[in-house]
């Protein structure tokens, strides 16, 4: 049986001033899909994710998650989860109620909490750094950590701005793995942008381009390396050619 | 070059402490001409004006202003910093809280002084209070508008995102946060409070009696002994504020 679609947009517009920074989206999202949309600096991606969050208004279009027109609501109640370039810990809480805070916001009994988080823990590989606090951590540490807190709240779409952006190369892979199992663990619906060629290459099922505010999406991965304005043939040239 | 270090650092610290030094001999000693190395005589009666008497009562107003103003300055500065910082004309706004800074606080206080005047806030504490705090409020402004970042903006947005609302991202994250650079603004309005003088005298009419205005009293009166008790006193709660307050920076 296909996944039933859980994001519809369209022709969602958004202006700042006289520039502007997103022209027509239209695209949809399945349960479990993971789209990632490759874009420049200033292609308007991440005023695309911010709209579908409602931290920012669009001009015009439509968002519409299973079935339910949510420009008017609040980010609280969208169940959308927002996660940035940089990890974002609460510095005044160690790590484990760091992971715990969407659990505490809705008043989730204690021991539940506990059962929960330390299992999520556990998957993160940082069951030995729970009561640290986070600039005790490491780059992929505080990573995992923000990762965890965004799972723990079962968002119906998870919206990654350039999530590996500060780590390492090392660390970035290791990240993306963990992250494309915990996704699969927890049903996850992701929209990830990036820059980065090769990190769309690797997290992403379904593929789309930012340009400029106007998205093009792809049918097929192949279609996606095949078009020469993705860059992925270049690339692929440039290390053959080094080969 | 350790020694070097340490005699520059006490060089320092000796010249930081002299002026204490010299107004604790001025405030106890009597009868200290020249050529005399040393005062005459020690003398307990400027030292127990603090606990009775004009000084003692200047005290007492003097911290009750101060902590007015900080209070009401940190928090009102903490609000508008806020909204400041997340406002399209971010920079004009900012511009206008430098305003009572460009301008000498005297000559903002003789145009002020009009209205207060009018509103008949001369010669009391709510109208001394309420200049005091126009000056105070400016400074909580400018020095919280960098503390509400991107990053906070950002911290905020994912509370909310993960679920929370308004209430819940102040009570269990941006306050929670903030404490240092509240605390921080606290003793910093309270010192410009503190020391305050042109603005006190002009709005409070002579009539206000705070610690600055009492030690150009006495030095009017060229009554030396109570001059450096007073200036004694308005130092002190500055020197601990200030040691306090570094500790905290610090730690936090």
């Amino acid at each position: 049986m296909a996944p039933s679609v859980l994001v519809v947009i369209q022709n969602l517009s958004k202006r700042f001033g006289n520039a502007m920074i997103l022209q027509d989206i239209s695209f949809s999202l399945h349960r479990g899909d993971l789209l990632a949309i490759l874009g420049r600096s200033g292609s308007g991606k991440t005023t695309l994710l911010k709209c579908l969050a409602g931290l920012e208004p669009p001009d015009s279009g439509q968002i519409v998650v299973d079935g339910q027109d949510v420009r008017r609501l609040k980010p609280q109640v969208r169940g959308m989860v927002y996660l940035y370039q940089e990890p974002l810990l609460f510095p005044h809480l160690n790590v484990f109620e760091n992971v715990a805070f969407g659990l505490r916001l809705k008043k989730i009994a204690e021991k539940e909490v506990k059962t929960q988080v330390n299992a999520l823990i556990e998957q993160l590989g940082l069951a030995d750094q729970a009561h640290k606090a986070p600039h005790q951590l490491s780059g992929g540490q505080k990573q995992r950590a923000s990762f965890g807190r965004a799972l723990l709240v079962k968002p119906r779409l998870l919206l990654l701005d350039e999530p590996f952006a500060s780590l390492d190369v090392e660390i970035r892979a290791q990240m993306q793995t963990l992250f494309l199992n915990l996704a699969k663990t927890y049903h996850t619906s992701t929209l990830l942008v990036t820059h980065d060629l090769k990190e769309a290459l690797i997290m992403g099922k379904r593929f789309g381009l930012m340009q400029n505010g106007s998205l093009k999406l792809y049918e097929t991965p192949q279609a996606f390396i095949q078009d020469e304005q993705t860059g992925v043939l270049r690339e692929m040239a440039f290390w053959q050619g080094q080969g | 070059m350790r020694i070097l270090n340490k005699l520059v650092f006490g060089g320092l610290v000796g010249l930081g402490l002299l002026p204490l030094g010299l107004l604790t001999v001025w405030a106890l000693g009597e009868g200290w001409h020249f050529p005399h190395l040393w005062p005459k005589r020690w003398s307990s009666t400027a030292f127990l004006q603090i606990f009775s008497g004009k000084m003692g009562e200047s005290l007492w107003l003097s911290t009750w202003i101060s902590t007015c103003v900080a209070v009401f300055a940190t928090a009102f500065g903490y609000i508008t910093g806020h909204f400041v910082s997340h406002h399209p004309l971010k920079k004009w706004l900012l511009r206008l809280a430098y305003l009572p800074f460009v301008s000498s606080p005297v000559i903002l206080a003789t145009c002020l002084l009009f209205l207060f005047i009018k509103i008949q806030l001369v010669g009391t504490i709510l109208g001394v209070i309420l200049a005091q705090w126009m000056f105070a409020f400016s400074f909580a402004i400018v020095f919280f508008v960098p503390f509400w970042s991107p990053q906070m903006k950002a911290i905020e947005e994912l509370v909310y995102t993960l679920g929370g609302t308004a209430l819940q991202a102040m009570r269990h994250v941006l306050w929670p946060m903030s404490i240092a650079a509240l605390r921080m603004c606290f003793f910093q309005t309270f010192l410009i409070s503190w020391v305050q003088y042109g603005i006190t005298l002009m709005v409070g009419g002579g009539e206000i009696q705070t610690l600055p205005v009492l030690v150009y009293f006495y030095v009017n009166e060229a009554n030396i002994t109570f001059a450096a008790m007073a200036s004694l006193v308005l130092m002190l709660p500055a020197f601990i504020l200030m040691t306090v307050n570094r500790r905290h920076v610090w730690r936090d």
